[in-house]
Parts: structure tokens; sequence; C-alpha cells
């Protein structure tokens, strides 16, 4: 049985779906927060560009009710760590977070935000988990438009299965 | 060509490489030659502070590159690069000032600044006020102090931060890959 | 001609003093139990990325303001350092993420002028294409997030469409979106692919008609006048002073462009004009932008027909020292073969030097200040980079103006903070 590959993830998530067991209540209310999960405007750098793209017609954001970017962290779900985040912007960044409500999701957008990217360098966090706990990891320098989509989808599916956000189920890495 | 700029004080040396002009200048009357060469020669546009660090520069032997001043010479069997070192360098650090002349006659120049470890340079920033980042960036990043400049601080890094990076004894850091499967 | 224009904007110098990045608040125009210090902090509505503005407000105006950078310091120079030189090329892009090409362009300048490598004609008018393209595209981003910014927030989505035109350009020549690392050192890192010179000039026809559209939007309507007529005044004795380049420069009527004072690639053989306007405000830094979307057109046209004319020509510099020898000929030749080795494995080397090279990017003047010790590796690259200059004007160009018209200032800036921070 391989462990990865098409098809995969979605056996994961059935096996999460059954191993979780919600009730209707439950799933309805994870029905309704994934499907309108409003993105905070957390634009860093080159990724900030493919983010702003993916609201655009052709990627097409609203489709799933994502495309009101909140600038206020206090009405935002989701905060899309999108650049690279330097030392001095790690303050702001965990600020930023903590002001959101519960229940938050972060996605780590790009090489850089996942992992520092190609700057293993003094001055850029290696790893925006070090900071905030990160729902999903998007590969990629910058990752298409395409690519932040299936990390959104990704994101929905876990939602909709019950996984609880990251912030319940692991901290900050070391 | 380099009697062009005869009338600059504090002119140490002029260099001609690459269709560049550099002039090598007395830090102590780094002032004096930029009011001449703003007012007279008419650079009236900073385009670029830049310093560099030379600690270590000739530790490793020039590379051969076939055809040029610093690889082999096809008469010498055996001068595969690496026989000579780089040019030695006065002092450990320097402050390249790049000037360009923004007229009907563009000219660009290069205005260099030899500095040892914790030796302050003139702020040009009653010359061009452009020079108030590009100083403090200078600063930041190299620690070179430039004496006038009225808000010398911290402009990259966190204002709490210790040790200037782009020196060549700063580390580069990051940290090591931890790779899942080796666990 | 003269290159700056007669017109004065205003008369002496706005530059605060003592520090001319700082503005204070004078006690003689605000009383000081008014002022309210607010910070425009790093994470904000404004596209333009981490800049923080630390602005003293009396009401709505702004009595003093200074701009805090350093939130996006990447240490690329760092660690351009400790790479060789061709692997270099991956970072310079990433500096200034609107334009990439530029960036791309002027450490791959930098490097060839070191090397004294001649590049070959069709590497450079593809080069000047795509770096035409990427003006393209850096001025559609700032028309779109400006114009959010000031509330004609439909623009984001017409530019965004016509920009995905031109990154579909980018994707067929250089197989990515965004950041292709498609220039190296003696030219260009692979032959440009048929059906580019097809499809650019399908995007050459359409794109006039878009830019139309935008002015007809924007060049009359009452709000856009009100809101950028006037406003972020900086003449141009302020505007050298300040070490300000590009489209902030020619609207305060510097005719100064390095395409065409001093002309890199074969920017000497094309036909375009450089506009140039008088007043100094936003609305005339936007009609630079528009304009010059145009002129891109122009160049880029030129520059396709002479791509077709030189099909079949090499792309790339015939050196191998510096570039890889193509991969049948490792099969058969020794010295390729060892070519190949020593390029993957150590890295051409750049014999030792200094040079400073500079072009006119869509910001501005764009500079790569590259020192080698005649090794493998760079011994220090600094960019001059034109975001990290035209922030220095904020404290000149807010002075007097509204909360609003501080929008429209620092967007007219066209601040990159990957850019300024690098």
């Amino acid at each position: 049985m391989p462990d990865q590959g098409p098809g995969v993830f979605e056996a994961e998530v059935k096996a999460m779906e059954d191993a979780l067991l919600l009730t209707t209540v439950e799933k309805a209310v994870a029905w309704a927060r994934s499907n309108s999960v409003w993105p905070d405007t957390f634009g860093l750098a080159c990724c900030a560009m493919e983010m702003i793209a993916v609201v655009s017609s052709r990627y097409d954001i609203s489709r799933f009710g994502m495309e009101r970017f909140s600038s206020s962290p206090r009405q935002a779900d989701l905060l899309i760590v999108s650049g690279r985040v330097a030392h001095k912007m790690a303050p702001p960044l965990r600020q930023v977070y903590d002001q959101m409500l519960e229940p938050k999701w972060v996605i780590a957008m790009g090489a850089c935000a996942s992992s520092g990217g190609m700057f293993a360098n003094y001055t850029i966090l290696q790893g925006v988990d070090k900071i905030v706990p990160v729902d999903v990891h998007i590969p990629g320098c910058p990752p298409r438009p395409e690519a932040l989509l299936e990390g959104v989808v990704r994101l929905h599916e876990k939602i909709r299965a019950g996984v609880p956000p990251a912030y319940e189920i692991r901290g900050v890495a070391e | 060509m380099s009697t062009a700029y005869a009338d600059v004080p504090g002119i140490v040396e002029t260099h001609e490489s690459y269709g560049e002009t550099t002039l090598d200048v007395d830090p102590a009357r780094l002032v004096e030659a930029c009011t001449v060469l703003r007012d007279e020669h008419g650079f009236n546009f900073l385009s670029d502070v830049s310093p560099v660090d030379y600690l270590g520069w000739g530790g490793v032997g020039v590379a051969g590159y076939i055809g040029t001043a610093g690889g082999r010479d096809l008469n010498e069997p055996g001068s595969q690069g690496l026989a000579r070192r780089p040019e030695p360098k006065p002092k450990r650090f320097a402050v390249s000032y790049h000037l360009l002349r923004v007229s009907d006659e563009p000219a660009r120049l290069r205005l260099r600044a030899w500095l040892d470890d914790g030796e302050p340079v003139p702020s040009v920033l009653s010359i061009w006020p452009a020079a108030d980042w590009f100083e403090r960036e200078a600063y930041d990043m190299m620690g070179i102090v430039f004496e006038g400049h009225p808000n010398l601080v911290r402009i990259l890094m966190p204002d709490d931060w210790d040790g200037h990076p782009l020196r060549k004894d700063y580390p580069l850091g990051g940290e090591p890959v931890r790779f899942s499967d080796a666990e | 001609m003269a290159v700056v224009s007669r017109k004065r904007i205003y008369e002496g110098t706005r530059i605060p003093s003592p520090i001319p990045t700082i503005l204070e608040v004078d006690p003689d125009k605000h009383d000081l139990n008014d002022i309210l210090q607010i910070n425009f902090g790093p994470n904000h509505p404004s596209t333009h990325g981490v800049l923080r503005l630390v602005v003293d407000l009396d009401g709505e105006t702004v009595a003093g303001i200074y701009a805090v950078i350093g939130y996006l310091h990447t240490g690329f120079e760092k660690n351009m350092e400790a790479k060789t030189w061709w692997k270099n090329v991956t970072y310079a892009p990433r500096v200034d993420y609107l334009s990439f090409q530029a960036n791309e362009l002027v450490y791959v300048l930098a490097v060839e002028k070191l090397l004294d490598l001649e590049v070959p004609r069709r590497a450079t008018w593809t080069r000047m294409a795509l770096t035409e393209l990427n003006r393209i595209h850096s001025h559609l981003i700032w028309l779109g997030t400006s114009a959010l910014e000031l509330g004609a927030i439909s623009l984001l989505w017409y530019t965004f469409d016509d920009r995905d035109l031109v990154l579909d350009l980018f994707e067929l020549v250089g197989g990515t979106r965004m950041h292709t690392r498609y220039f190296q050192a003696g030219g260009l890192a692979e032959d440009v692919p048929p059906g580019f010179t097809s499809e650019a000039r399908k995007f050459c026809d359409f794109f006039p008609g878009s830019i139309d559209e935008y002015e007809a939007i924007l060049d009359r309507n009452a709000i856009w006048l009100e809101r950028t007529k006037g406003i972020g005044l900086l003449s141009a004795e302020d505007a050298l002073a300040l070490g300000q380049s590009g489209p902030i420069l020619r609207a305060s009527g510097v005719d100064w462009d390095l395409r065409k004072r001093a002309p890199y690639l074969a920017y000497d053989e094309v036909d375009f004009n450089v506009p140039v306007y008088e007043n100094g405000d936003v609305y005339d830094r936007y009609k630079v932008h528009m304009d010059e979307m145009r002129e891109s057109v122009r160049i880029v046209r030129q520059c396709l027909d002479k791509i077709d004319e030189t099909d079949g020509e090499p792309w790339v510099a015939d050196d191998r020292k510096v570039v890889l020898p193509p991969r049948h000929e490792l099969h058969t030749s020794m010295e390729s073969l060892i070519h190949h080795f020593k390029i993957v494995t150590e890295g051409y080397v750049v014999p030792e030097g200094e040079v400073y090279v500079v072009i006119e990017s869509p910001r501005g003047e764009n500079g790569c200040y590259v020192v080698s010790d005649g090794g493998a590796r760079p011994w220090r690259v600094k960019f001059r980079a034109p975001s990290f200059a035209s922030l220095q004007a904020t404290a000149t160009v807010a002075q007097g103006g509204l909360v609003a018209d501080l929008i429209a200032v620092a967007a007219s800036l066209d601040p990159v903070m990957g850019d300024a921070d690098r």
C-alpha cells in the first residue's frame, strides 16, 4: 500500500473521518466553516503576488467563498503566510496570529514560509512553524496559484473531516 | 583620462578598469572632494554607497581564466592560474560612492575611501541627502561609522541586533537541515 | 536638449532637515498636544508589502512621518557570497520580485562585464523582449494595487488578468511564471521555444486596447483626479538630491532614462520614446507608468522581429569555460566533459576585479556592484535598489497632506519591500 500519490490523501481523510466519529451537528458546523474561510492579508514577498493572483478571475478563489481578504486579523480565519519571514517581522506575525479568533488556521505558502527556502541565513526564520502552528505547507517558489488552491482545498478537506486546527494538536517547532 | 579629476582634493590614486574610473580618496578630505565633484564636475546624483569588507582577501589564489590578466599565460607552461594571489588591498574596509552626472553629458564615477576597522569616515549627507539611508545601511551591515550623520541607527536589522552581518567574520547563519527519515 | 525641465514645481527645497528622511512636527504649525502618533504597521491593507510608516497626525493632516524598513531583510548579499556565480542567478530575481527579469539582467550583465563575454545577438534581443514584458508586468501590478488602495477596486481584476497573459509568455519561455531564471552569463539558459514570438505578438496586439481601457476608467475620473492631482509634489532638484530615479524622476520633469542616456543591451537600436511629465505629482507618475507600458509594447514588437530574424543562431556564448557544452558533445569530446565537470562542480571563475552595472528597471536605477577575487564565488554583491532610494523621499512628498493622500503618495513611490530590504 503506497503512502504517497493520488488517492492516498482522500483515503487518509476518510480514515480520519471514521476515526473521529463526528456528530451530525459537528459535521454541519465543519462544513459551514470550511465554506467561508476568510484569509488575512499577510502578503510578504513574491508569494504574495501569486496570492493576489489567486483572487483574480482566472484562478478565482471566490468560488470557495474566500475572496474576502480581511485586513483586520480579528475578522480573519486563515493566515496565509506568503513569503519569507525575517526575524524583525516575526513579532508582528505572532501578534497578528494571536489577534485572530479561534478557530483559526495557518497555511505556510511557499518554500520560505515552510522552511526558510533558499535563505539559510542569519535573518530569515527557518520555517514559520517555529512561531505559529501550521496546518498546511505548500511547496513552491513561488507556488503557482493552482498550487495555493490545492493547499486551500486540502485545508477544507481537513476541516470537514473534523481534524482540529493545528494549535490544538501540535505546538510550534523547536 | 585621469587628469579630468586632477582638481579634486584628497585623491590618492586613480584606477581605470572595465570602462569605469575609480578615485581613491583620503577619508579626511572626503567632504571636500565630494563638494568639488558635485559643484565643479556636476555629479549631482549619488547612486550608491557600497561598503566592502576585504578581511581574508588574498587567502586563496586566483583561479585561472584563459585570456585575461588573472589567468593562464600560454607562453608560460604550468601557469594554470592559482599561481598568483589577488592584488592586496590597502586596508580592511572600502566604502565606494557611486556618483552619476545627470545631464546631457552623463558620466559615472566611483569614489572610494579605505578604512581600518573602527576608523570613522565623514558623512556626505550634507552634500547629497540621498546618502542618509545608504550610510545607515553601511553602518548596520558592516559597522562603518559615519561621522556627522544625524541619525546613524540600524535600518535593516532589528534595533537590538548584535553584530554587523555582512562582515566576513560574521557567520552566515541558518540551521542544519533535519531529514525526516534520519530519525 | 535640457535634461531638467524649466517648470518650477515649488520654490526652494522641501527636504526636511536635519534628517532628510524624518519629517518632524513643526511646533509653529501644530499644537503638540493634538498630535497622535500612529503606526501604519508592517502588516496593513496596502499591498506594498511590509513597510512601516510612523505618522504623527494632527487630526487628519500628516504633521510628521518617517518610514521604518527592514521587515523583509533577507540577507541576499551574504547568501550570494556563499554560492557560485551561476547559482546566484537564482537569488537575484527574488530581490525585486515584481521585476524579476530586471534583477537577473543586472546581475548577469555585471558578471559578463567582468568576464568580458560577448553575448550573441539572439540572446540580447530575447533579453530585451523579456525585460520589457517584465516592465509591463511590474507596471500592471503597480496600477492594480495602487488603484485598489485608492478605491478603484475593479482595476485590480483587470490588471491581474492582463498580468496573467504576460506570465503565460514567461511560462512559455522559461518554464515558470515568476522568477524564471532564464538568463545566464553568456546568454540564455535555453533557446527561445517556437511559438513564442507569435504568442507574444498576439499579446502586443491585444494589450494597447487594455491600456486604453484603463485610461478610460481613470484619466478623467473626477475622484481619481481629485485624489492624485497636486498630491505628493516633488521638484526635480529635490528628486535628484534624494536619489530618485525612474518614473518618479521623469514625472518631476527630468528627462532621464538609462535606456536612452547610457544604452545597454540593444536599446540604441530600437525606436521608442521616454515619457516625461512636469508636474511632479501622483497623477503625473501615473501617466508616466501608463505611457511606459505603451512604449514597452513598441519595443517588444521590434525585439520580436529581431528574434525571428535571428532564428537558428546561437543563444549563448561559445565560451566553454563559462557555458555548459551541449549534452551531445559530452559523449564524443574529452574537453567538453572536463569543461562540464569543472563548471558543474567548482563553477566557472570570474577574473579579479569590480564593476558597477546599472540598468533602468521599472522602478528606476537598479545597479549591481560586484567584486570578484578571481574565484568561483563572488566576494561581494551589492544591489542598488531603486525602492530603497525612493522610500527616502517619503518624508518629503508626504508633507502637509491628509492620511488619504499619504496612501496615494506611498503608492506612487512604487516601493517593493524585497528591493528595499534585500
